[in-house]
């Protein structure tokens, strides 16, 4: 199996869950997206639904100076 | 709503919109990088500031090193020269100038010297020969050494002495000494006892690649010699010699010669590539009311003494135009003057792959244009700007975050806040009211109160639009979406029966003069002649009257609003940098949207001018103003007295744009305005309130996620049983932490965003 780069990781280690499917979130595969760059990540995600969750430190840190970089390209 | 398409790639490639003679003829104008009149004045382009500099600070060596690059005989040369350094010296004006050339002649003699000579330096191949003895051949030697090339000095004395004796006969008996011993410790060789005739001529022709000569020593070789004097140079016989007048043309003489010699040396053409000799020009402004000491240190014969040597140094005031640097928040931030910063910024446009360095600088600008009025020169750096952001949007390299909450603010007030309507009893009015986005926004009680009044007392009928001007627009350098909206208000003028446009705002008016090809008008212009409304009162305590930018160049305006704060009675003081002058409150431009720091430090620069509560005539200086604590009042708050009280937070501006229209709509026009209805209550938390503001998340994005959690039911659940939703709208996905508080409430604790889709990844 190939090994993939992953830009970030966050692992909920079972402390956040989701409230339509009422099952904890797990450490799963997503991607962001902005102006056609992709960068692969490791998220919270429900099993059951596929919802992943960006939390608000993610956002405001890695995130935001991710775009900023991008933005100014 | 209508939302604003996000760039899809950042590898798009585009024709420019600003050429690069249009940008230097732009940055040309700046004359930060002129030279000192002084420096300017002086055939060897000594840098005075820098050498005064080092002198007053008592660094006799630092001085002496920058001297010694023009003069490698540093006395011989401040013994003696002319100095027409001094009849430009800008203090001369309004004092006695400095006396540059007693600082020099005390910094060569106190100095101490450079040691660039000696054995281990690797010296040139190419050999070059000096006949004759006098002041240009000694300095001329100099010069060459100074470039390593192995030189050897002919001359008919018997030493060395009665050689600098021969070339510098001015020299006194102190000073002799010294600058004997510094030709001493010169790499210069000597052959002495050779007279110059033509048998040495064929001698060192032989035995050497360059040969150069006094123009006596040329003269005995050649009675008819005519050498170019611009190069110093006997062409037919390859001879490095030429005339000179003075002592200080002696120098610059030699400079040229030894340039001659370079070209020589390289086989090249010595009129070639020769970069700008000699005194100039220099167009610099000095501003020289700040200039303390005008009168010199007196001299005594011997010189000045090394104290008094930086005692009269530290009288320079080093002469530098930094008029806009000191007015300007934003170039003061960036720390450059706006020649270099243009130039930065036009590269930054041209760059097609890769980082933008200078976005972040060229969207910072207010474009208040203050530095056109304060620049000797005129120099505009928001023609720079303006011309760059558009240049960046036609090119789709301007990112789009730094302006779109602006831009979707500007939709807003088009679109869902857009009222036109002719006064109820009219089909077409005399005039119309436009009181502007932020009026409505801060102020909607004043906005009303005045609309009223002007229905009330003008005949013809008034009609009302409430709207973007379609400045944020040009702003932002969006040109399609400001046609959009010149269209919008062109069409509504027309079915309002091309009336007076009577606008609140300056820079509305502004604006709308440019495009509409209407009469347009400014409420202080109709207030002062109808008189003031009933219930009109003045601020108790005196205040500074901040000038707009958008009334920069517009004098009526400004006049207008001082006999209107006369007739309120209000007392105003003065304060710097008022009228033409006047600063940017910081939302000019997008600063506030695009650069908060920088935002901010305007601001700040407004408010320093004054203790006292400030009165304006645009509601977005007036908004900044009290956002920073400071009492501000908007000149129309007086004429109703009204009191908008303590600055709308984000949500509330929009809040208070949609309920003046739904209000008006109900009062004056009998219309139920369409509102939705939610089905469910939000409740807010001071500290949620906060940060969305701080963010920039409007309510109506909480509203837009909860109303999807309400249909769908997705969130994330954490271990205090706080819920978290999110929905993406428009460009950008909105979290929101939340409690659920009994059936159909929600407590709003947190929320955030982010620009990047996020999406969940197979595999
Ligand atoms: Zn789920």
């Amino acid at each position: 199996m190939a090994i993939e780069k992953n830009y970030y990781t966050i692992d909920p280690q079972g402390r956040l869950k989701c409230f339509k499917c009422g099952v904890a979130l797990v450490k799963g595969k997503a991607k962001f997206m902005y102006l056609d760059n992709g960068f692969p990540v490791e998220l919270p995600v429900c099993p059951v639904c596929g919802f992943v969750y960006v939390p608000e430190e993610l956002a405001l840190g890695k995130v935001a100076s991710v775009e900023r970089a991008l933005e100014d390209k | 709503m209508s939302q604003i398409q996000e760039r899809g790639s950042t590898h798009v490639y585009k024709v420019n919109k600003i050429s690069k003679e249009e940008m230097d003829a732009m940055t040309a104008r700046c004359v930060y990088e002129q030279p000192s009149f002084c420096s300017a004045a002086c055939p060897l382009k000594l840098d005075v500031r820098a050498f005064m500099q080092a002198a007053a600070g008592g660094d006799f060596k630092k001085a002496l090193q920058l001297y010694e690059k023009v003069a490698p005989f540093p006395l011989a040369l401040a013994s003696a020269c002319e100095a027409p350094c001094e009849g430009k010296c800008r203090l001369g004006e309004i004092g006695d100038a400095v006396s540059i050339r007693a600082v020099e002649s005390a910094v060569a003699r106190f100095g101490e010297g450079s040691k660039l000579g000696g054995v281990f330096r690797m010296k040139k191949r190419k050999t070059v020969a000096i006949l004759g003895a006098d002041l240009l051949t000694l300095f001329l030697a100099g010069e060459l050494e100074k470039k390593a090339y192995p030189v050897t000095v002919f001359c008919e004395q018997a030493d060395l002495e009665s050689y600098l004796r021969a070339c510098a006969p001015f020299l006194s008996d102190a000073l002799f000494p010294l600058e004997y011993k510094r030709l001493q410790e010169k790499d210069i060789q000597f052959e002495f006892d050779r007279r110059p005739d033509a048998a040495l001529y064929e001698e060192i022709k032989a035995r050497f690649d360059v040969r150069c000569a006094s123009m006596d020593a040329a003269r005995a070789l050649f009675p008819a010699a005519a050498p170019v004097q611009e190069l110093m140079f006997l062409e037919e016989e390859k001879l490095v010699c030429g005339e000179s007048a003075g002592v200080l043309d002696k120098a610059f003489g030699a400079k040229k010669a030894a340039l001659t010699v370079d070209r020589l040396a390289q086989n090249l053409d010595p009129r070639n590539m020769r970069g700008s000799e000699g005194a100039c020009e220099s167009r610099l402004y000095t501003d020289l009311s700040e200039a303390k000491s005008l009168r010199r240190v007196p001299c005594g014969e011997e010189g000045y003494t090394k104290e008094e040597a930086v005692r009269e140094a530290g009288r320079c005031i080093s002469c530098h135009c930094e008029e806009c640097l000191k007015s300007c928040a934003y170039l003061k931030h960036y720390k450059k003057h706006p020649g270099l910063l243009s130039r930065e910024i036009y590269n930054n446009t041209q760059i097609i792959m890769g980082d933008h360095p200078l976005n972040k600088a060229m969207n910072a600008c207010s474009l208040c244009g203050q530095c056109s009025v304060v620049c000797p020169n005129g120099f505009d750096m928001a023609r720079v700007c303006a011309a760059a952001r558009r240049n960046m949007v036609s090119t789709d390299k301007m990112p789009l975050a730094p302006h779109e909450f602006a831009l979707m603010d500007m939709l807003f007030s088009n679109n869902e806040a857009f009222l036109s309507r002719p006064q109820p009893g009219f089909e077409t009015c005399r005039y119309v009211f436009f009181p502007g986005c932020q009026a409505a926004a801060i102020a909607p009680a004043t906005v009303k109160a005045a609309y009223l009044d002007l229905c009330a007392r003008l005949e013809g009928g008034v009609a009302l639009i409430l709207g973007c001007c379609g400045a944020i627009a040009d702003w932002a350098g969006r040109e399609e979406m400001e046609e959009q909206v010149r269209a919008q208000l062109d069409r509504e003028l027309a079915k309002l029966g091309d009336p007076v446009v009577i606008a609140g705002c300056p820079s509305c008016a502004k604006e709308l003069r440019a495009f509409s090809g209407r009469e347009v008008r400014g409420i202080w212009d109709v207030l002062l002649e109808l008189g003031l409304p009933a219930g009109a009162r003045a601020l108790e305590r005196p205040a500074a009257l901040h000038d707009s930018c958008g009334a920069r160049g517009d004098e009526a305006t400004q006049r207008a609003i001082r006999a209107l704060a006369a007739q309120l009675g209000c007392t105003l003081t003065d304060t710097p940098y008022s009228g033409d002058r006047s600063p940017c409150c910081g939302y000019g431009g997008l600063t506030a949207y695009a650069n908060r720091e920088v935002a901010a430090e305007l601001t700040d620069k407004c408010l320093e001018r004054s203790d006292a509560p400030y009165l304006s005539y645009c509601m977005a200086c007036r908004d900044r103003f009290a956002r920073q604590g400071r009492e501000s009042r908007h000149i129309l708050e007086l004429c109703y007295g009204t009191d908008a009280g303590s600055p709308p937070d984000i949500s509330e501006k929009r809040w208070n744009r949609l309920s003046l229209k739904n209000e008006l709509l109900q009062e004056l026009w009998l219309e139920e305005p369409m509102e939705k209805k939610r089905d469910y209550q939000l409740l807010w938390t001071e500290e949620g309130r906060a940060m969305m503001d701080e963010r920039m998340i409007l309510a109506d994005d909480v509203i837009a996620v909860m109303d999807a959690f309400r249909e769908n039911g997705e969130a994330i659940e954490d271990e205090d049983g706080l819920l978290v939703a999110r929905r993406r709208v428009g460009n950008a996905t909105f979290w929101v932490k939340f409690r659920i508080e009994g059936e159909d409430a929600y407590r709003i604790c947190r929320a955030w965003s982010h620009r990047m889709n996020v999406v969940k990844r197979e595999g």
